[in-house]
């Protein structure tokens, strides 16, 4: 136990990032859910996956996830069911963490624009339920500009005291500005399409195409990680897709588990996974297309795709993917594609700019921080970047900074803001709660 | 063509669900479908008949011994009062969409951001892409009866037989 005894909780809607404040990783990411198996009748606790490996390959290693059904205590990104919450938190404290909350401060992450009444219920929680000594609670964006310009103290982002916080995580994109580690929540634009929606896309491609996965929702969590990019031009990715056999560079096989020789997922020639980092444009300073892809450009548009579909062995229990991989993480960036009613992320991020006074926007424009788990997938600065540019005026320079650790970018935040000095007294104590209530005591958070 | 000669079909009527019959009547209803589908992105577990959360949430009771009691007595009593209803709806978790209309966000002065002013708004321009809702292609054409895209006479055809009509996204 540390011996400040600030407990960091960044209590996103697919993991749950804990640890303690002034340390640099968190101690424990956990999956924010409880799963149970078919077979069974009790609700588990899935097991929490290290900071120490990749987050991506721990995960199924030792449990069963086999059309699993999930129960999210979180709903489009904020709190519904707090008695869920509270079964998840206690076996997080009590088995995991070992800590006493009496004896400890909480600073917890609460999405931006929580409606008041999950607000009170998060304090109930806190508070009376889990008798914590303090709580501080922060919004995300601020607290990875903290980090950020924390790190770098001579960068832009320190200096200017100002940046502006795309954060594509599991439930939502936010870009929010942030000005001197106050977000500006007037100029705060949201996109409802995070991580979740889009694995719930691909399953429903799969199941409709190949193989029917719409329970195995880890599993093409995992083929989404693993598969998934980002196209740089969908137009000609497209045409490059129609390619049958091996000569597409993109169809990649994914092996369902069969639970005798396999227990997991995998992807059957790993080295084909990045075949389509070849065909990077000019413009990224990447070579030239290569030659066989150039001479497979000629080619009649005709789609053959159906039938190479037919072509696979069901019974084999493996499924193709070919352009399915870059247009599903395509929805962020145009979301109008799947027939929301909302702008990309490019275009979110200049309604944001454009929110804030005119003197910021060349500084915003230019730190831009990428965070969030969905910011992953390959190629994804490269290509907001090329979208972003010819919205941008041209005397703006446009910078996008991605995080080494997009996933835990908050928390880190927020384990510097927990271990700097004012912060005990930013806090509302348990006492102050008891004697002014949920509300009065929210106005100390500016939010 | 094959289309050329009249079009020999089963003489079975096809089974539509329920919903679907009502909301593919208008082309505001097709939108309305279209919403649905969206929402089911959203949905934490698949299943096509988990349309709404309340009823993911009454399943999920269901592990301990008391809901199933529960479970069983209201199939044999085939309708619930509407007290029963109610207390019911206390119970269990709301979801999202009804905390916020519950929060009456549009009372609000325009001046106060709110989560609806935070959504990002329709995009400038209205073009968008149209992907084939079988092969993922880009699509030139539309189901004349549900409004999904197709790309070509062999996927049309897979479409017709799989899900056209079906309240399946």
């Amino acid at each position: 136990m540390s011996s400040t005894n600030v407990v960091v909780l960044d209590n996103g809607g697919g993991l749950i990032k804990a640890g303690f404040g002034v340390e640099h990783d968190p101690a424990v990411i956990l999956p924010n859910c409880l799963y149970r198996s078919p077979s069974s009748k009790k609700w588990l606790h899935p097991h929490p996956l290290h900071t120490t490996t990749t987050s991506t390959d721990s995960t199924a290693a030792e449990l069963d996830f086999t059309s699993a059904a999930v129960r999210r205590p979180l709903d489009r990104g904020y709190l519904i069911n707090s008695d869920l919450q509270r079964e998840i938190w206690s076996h997080l404290f009590s088995s995991i963490l070992r800590i006493n909350p009496t004896q400890s401060s909480l600073l917890v992450t609460e999405p931006l624009f929580t409606l008041p009444s999950i607000q009170r219920s998060l304090d109930e929680l806190v508070f009376e339920d889990f008798n914590f000594r303090a709580l501080y609670v922060a919004d995300s964006p601020s607290l990875v500009h903290l980090y950020e310009a924390s790190r770098r103290p001579d960068g832009l982002v320190s200096r200017a005291q100002c940046s502006l916080v795309v954060d594509c995580g599991f439930s939502f994109t936010h870009a929010s500005p942030v000005f001197q580690n106050f977000t500006l929540n007037y100029g705060v634009k949201r996109i409802d399409l995070g991580g979740k929606a889009l694995t719930n896309y691909l399953k429903e491609l799969v199941s409709f195409r190949s193989v029917n996965v719409m329970e195995e929702t880890f599993l093409i969590d995992d083929v989404k990680e693993k598969l998934c990019f980002v196209s740089l031009d969908v137009p000609r990715d497209l045409r490059l897709a129609r390619e049958s056999g091996k000569e597409n560079l993109f169809r990649c096989t994914y092996v369902l588990p069969d639970g005798i020789t396999y227990t997991k997922g995998f992807v059957k020639h790993p080295e084909r996974i990045h075949n389509y980092l070849a065909l990077k444009d000019g413009t990224c300073g990447f070579p030239p297309l290569p030659e066989e892809t150039k001479g497979n450009m000629n080619r009649p548009e005709i789609a053959e795709m159906p039938q190479d579909r037919n072509r696979i062995d069901l019974s084999k229990n493996e499924f193709d993917l070919t352009n399915e991989r870059f247009l599903v993480p395509e929805m962020i960036f145009q979301p109008a594609n799947l027939g929301m009613n909302e702008a990309g992320l490019a275009e979110c991020i200049v309604r944001a700019v454009n929110s804030c006074h005119p003197h910021l926007h060349p500084v915003l424009y230019e730190s831009i921080i990428l965070t969030g788990g969905s910011t992953l997938f390959p190629q994804f600065s490269e290509r907001l970047e090329k979208e972003l540019r010819p919205l941008v005026p041209d005397d703006y320079h446009v910078k996008i900074t991605t995080q080494e650790d997009p996933i835990l970018g908050v928390w880190r935040g927020g384990s510097l803001l927990a271990s700097s000095p004012d912060f005990e007294a930013m806090c509302v104590t348990k006492s102050e709660y008891e004697e002014l209530g949920s509300v009065r005591c929210r106005k100390r958070f500016f939010h | 063509m094959e289309d050329d000669g009249v079009r020999r079909m089963s003489s079975r009527t096809r089974k539509v669900a329920s919903k679907m019959v009502a909301a593919l009547a208008s082309t505001d209803n097709r939108t309305q479908a279209a919403i649905a589908r969206l929402d089911a992105l959203e949905n934490d577990n698949a299943g096509f008949e988990v349309a709404d959360a309340n009823n993911d949430d009454d399943e999920a009771s269901l592990d301990d011994e008391e809901g199933y009691m529960q479970k069983k007595q209201s199939k044999s009593t085939k309708r619930k009062t509407r007290q029963a209803k109610a207390l019911e709806a206390r119970k269990a978790p709301r979801t999202f969409l009804e905390l916020i209309h519950e929060a009456n966000l549009e009372s609000l002065p325009p001046h106060v951001p709110s989560y609806l002013r935070a959504a990002v708004g329709p995009p400038s321009s209205t073009s968008r892409r149209h992907f084939c809702t079988v092969c993922g292609f880009s699509a030139s054409y539309t189901c004349v009866r549900c409004g999904m895209r197709f790309c070509s006479y062999r996927c049309q055809n897979v479409h017709n037989d799989t899900r056209c009509l079906k309240f399946v996204a």
